[in-house]
């Protein structure tokens, strides 16, 4: 069974994270040791009293180098002020990095704990030795250890060399929930500084001695090759080194990017088309419609036939293709020597760029150094190795040596892989009372297939296709027949993960819909829901639970904090719509539109999100922030569509995202703590954001908008 | 190539380039000053703004040729340490996510309080909405901007 996590390469800091035994590499470093107090890898103390935590997550925005640190600060009872971060790189000890799926805080959760607790505990056994008491006699606190009956503290520092000498406890207490000091703590983020001082190091920021800078001509259509190429142009540009030939296309490397880019303009180069030139958006939505009258694959089927419809109701919805659109463009530095590679990378996959670039190369993983940088952005493109992958290859064709391979803004918006168009096709069905007693949600789309191609096993299993259909299958509403399928449909767009995954298109198709049940039902669209959230407390679909009483709650925080029910102005209008995203994080939203000669104006969204234990409430809401912006730029700005084989935007011009004057009012509501864990939040935020507001443009127009993005008529 | 006389960040620098090579890509590449981004090279994102003098301009935008003589603030000029207005602005009210569009978004933030000391939301809107965040970190970079007025970031 694929679970979406094995999809995703998501995984959990665990078991190695707490391998015991460091070593250490390098002699002058070992020299150093006894001074110095490392239990995993996870927490380092110097006998200055430097904390340095390690960071196994690859910082794109979301906050990881904030909220994990925060977690093992805190039970290591460190004083937060003195921790400096530090970035994990691929090796033995780290063999699990990967970023994603909104799991870096769930999945991180008890195993940092573990590790911030086993260190806290061999300092309190050291100092207990030193101060000749019982251990049970000591408390830790902000980077000392206290003796509260003599008074007397020993800080951590003055404790290494002891508590290095130490065994690691297998089994140490956790702290209880009411005994964190720094987790659920607003937190700003620890790189703020070097953000706002342009110290931070972004892929594109790498600078080694000897750095070359390359660009790559592609070709244009998907599925297309390099027929044949004259570099003698382009190597007339000034400053230009090498032209080559590489799997993605023809490769310049010059001393500068400018040198590059100049070059790539004057390059003499044609191209084979391939399979694919005929291939348009337009062709695509053809066949999806086509498709749609297959059965596909049952994705849930509860309680079929039970029901007497009496009143039915159906509707299309359709979702286009979205590129990332990163504000760092792809890039990645590599240097390929004799019998090693060092590698510099803006990657969400640190273990997967290893390992590939081995595999490219010849070399054993442990040849391959990869340095994880700061991301300008990720939302899943960065879960990708391709970029990386071609740098080892160009440094290599271009006879070593470091190389810095920068996407342009149009390879970005072209050559990446994208968000997959779908279209859903809805039905429900009224008994003679009026009561809604069936649901049907088919959904056609495509699975990923730009970093893994599905397995033909893959493509004949009805579960493959459930675990792709989140926000489709696990409809959370209690209705009597409920009947969810998917239709694959061949594409030759490359297809991966997009902020928030499977979970846009479906949950914008099944909440949109859901308000027109609720209208043609006569009801108020939150009571609607509340009213179809009774039945069973647990709902299980598929590998998910579903919490209703938490759904239940979340919207009736948002009926009180959204205002709703309270008159807005002619032109206005309020929508809602909410989501469990995986079973976990409870997200309800209220917006407010004007609409004015066709334009929409979003005038205010509230967001209550129910995500279990709140680590950084101030990271949180950031995120809320940014997946409301992310979900408008969706709904009322670009999307990708194909011509001849190719995408058609370029650049931000014509792949048009959310802009400062376009942003609303953002509310923030966080329901406290419900559970000793915590969920995610970056992803969660994005699906029934556009819902929310599709529906509010119906209220404020009475248009019912069923194709993104929205196009209005005056 | 030419040589190339200009000012960055008060220290006068002569650089042997392409007269058509974007300021961008002297600051990034020939005076390995990172803190200026890359974009999109078509002067849409603004990932890229600086200073000239007193007034934003997109680095991508301006060919070294015109860069002759002419004095330069980017992000590494406000302060090494975050001090300056707009800077702790920013970290007071926690802007950044992946943060690679601050560094544009804060020099053209320095440039409006240059022209109006307190401006308005309207005023901040119609200075940024040519910047892409596609983090999407709007709302803060608004109140951070009244922020950095508070402190004096027209200075």
């Amino acid at each position: 069974v694929t679970t979406r996590r094995d999809f995703l390469k998501v995984s959990l800091l665990a078991g190695s994270a707490l391998a015991i035994g460091f070593r250490f590499d390098d002699e002058a470093e070992a020299a150093d040791a006894p001074a110095r107090f490392q239990p995993n890898g996870w927490v380092r103390i110097e006998a200055d009293g430097t904390v340095t935590l390690t960071v196994g997550k690859s910082e794109m925005g979301q906050g990881v180098r904030t909220s994990l640190p925060m977690i093992l600060a805190d039970e290591l009872e460190a004083d937060w002020s003195s921790i400096r971060i530090e970035q994990a790189s691929p090796s033995t000890q780290f063999s699990r990095l990967g970023t994603g799926g909104s799991f870096s805080v769930a999945g991180s959760w008890t195993p940092l704990r573990k590790a911030g607790a086993t260190a806290r505990e061999m300092l309190i056994s050291a100092a207990a030795a030193r101060l000749v008491v019982d251990r049970a006699s000591l408390r830790a606190e902000l980077g000392f250890v206290i003796h509260d009956a003599s008074e007397r503290r020993v800080s951590y520092g003055e404790l290494t060399a002891a508590a290095a000498a130490l065994p690691v406890p297998a089994d140490v207490p956790l702290k209880k929930t009411g005994e964190f000091r720094i987790i659920g703590q607003p937190t700003r983020r620890t790189d703020g500084r070097e953000i706002v001082t342009g110290q931070a190091r972004y892929g594109v920021d790498v600078r080694v001695p000897g750095l070359r800078f390359a660009t790559i001509v592609r070709p244009p259509v998907m599925g297309g090759s390099v027929k044949a190429f004259d570099a003698t142009r382009a190597k007339k540009v000034k400053g230009v080194r090498a032209v080559v030939r590489v799997s993605a296309g023809v490769a310049i490397v010059a001393d500068n990017t400018w040198a590059a880019l100049k070059a790539r303009e004057v390059l003499d180069v044609t191209f084979e088309a391939g399979p694919h030139a005929a291939f348009s958006s337009a062709t695509h939505a053809r066949r999806m419609t086509e498709a749609a009258t297959q059965s596909g694959f049952s994705t849930r089927k509860d309680g079929a036939g039970t029901a007497t419809v009496m009143k039915s109701m159906a509707a299309v919805y359709q979702y286009p293709f979205y590129a990332h659109a990163t504000l760092e463009t792809m890039n990645t530095t590599a240097d390929v020597r004799e019998r090693s590679c060092e590698i510099w990378s803006p990657t969400q996959a640190p273990n997967d760029v290893q390992t590939r670039v081995a595999a490219l190369l010849g070399m054993a993983p442990e040849a391959v150094t990869v340095h994880v940088t700061l991301m300008g952005g990720g939302f899943g493109r960065r879960l990708g190795w391709d970029y990386a992958l071609e740098a080892a290859e160009v440094s290599k064709a271009a006879g070593g040596g470091p190389v810095q391979v920068l996407w342009t803004r149009a390879d970005d918006m072209k050559h990446g892989y994208f968000q997959a168009a779908s279209l859903h096709q809805m039905s429900a069905g009224f008994d003679a009372d009026g009561k809604l007693v069936a649901w049907s949600h088919k959904k056609v789309s495509s699975p990923h297939n730009a970093r893994r191609t599905p397995t033909a096993e893959q493509m004949r299993d009805p579960i493959f296709f459930r675990d792709i259909s989140w926000g489709v299958y696990d409809v959370p509403y209690d209705i009597a027949s409920v009947e969810t399928s998917y239709v694959p449909v061949e594409t030759p767009v490359p297809i991966g993960p997009w902020r928030a995954v499977f979970s846009p298109s479906s949950t914008f198709a099944r909440e949109s819909f859901f308000d027109e049940l609720a209208e043609a039902a006569g009801a108020d669209p939150i009571q609607f829901r509340l009213d179809h959230l009774g039945g069973a407390e647990k709902l299980t679909a598929g590998e998910l639970t579903i919490e209703r009483p938490r759904l239940r709650r979340v919207l009736e925080v948002l009926r009180t904090r959204s205002d709703w029910g309270k008159p807005l102005p002619k032109g206005s209008g309020r929508g809602m719509a909410c989501n469990v995203y995986d079973g976990e994080t409870h997200v309800a939203y209220a917006a407010e539109v004007t609409v004015r000669a066709g334009k929409v104006r979003v005038d205010r969204v509230v967001c209550v999100l129910d995500c279990g234990l709140i680590v950084n409430p101030l990271g949180i809401e950031s995120q809320i922030e940014g997946g409301v912006i992310w979900s408008l730029s969706s709904a009322l700005k670009g999307s990708i569509t194909f011509a001849n084989g190719a995408a058609e935007q370029s650049s931000y011009r014509d792949f048009e995202v959310l802009r400062i004057d376009e942003t609303p009012r953002i509310e923030v509501h966080l329901i406290p703590s419900h559970g000793e864990v915590p969920f995610g939040v970056g992803e969660p935020t994005v699906p029934p954001m556009v819902p929310a507001l599709v529906n509010a443009i119906y209220a404020a127009t009475g248009q019912r908008i069923r194709t993104l993005p929205v196009r209005l008529e005056n | 190539m030419a040589a190339i006389r200009l000012t960055v960040n008060g220290t006068s620098e002569t650089v042997d380039v392409d007269a058509d090579m974007p300021l961008l890509w002297v600051l990034r590449d020939t005076l390995g000053m990172t803190g200026t981004k890359y974009g999109c090279g078509v002067g849409v994102c603004g990932a890229c703004t600086i200073l000239d003098g007193d007034r934003a301009v997109r680095a991508c935008q301006v060919p070294a040729a015109e860069a002759q003589g002419k004095r330069y603030t980017t992000i590494e000029g406000l302060s090494k340490d975050g001090s300056h207005p707009c800077q702790r602005a920013w970290l007071d009210e926690d802007v950044s996510q992946c943060g690679y569009c601050q560094a544009g978004m804060i020099m053209t933030t320095c440039a409006l309080l240059k022209r109006k000391a307190r401006p308005t939301d309207a005023d901040i809107d119609d200075a940024l909405k040519d910047s892409v965040c596609r983090c999407g970190t709007y709302v803060r970079i608004r109140k951070a901007v009244h922020t950095a007025a508070r402190l004096g970031g027209a200075k």
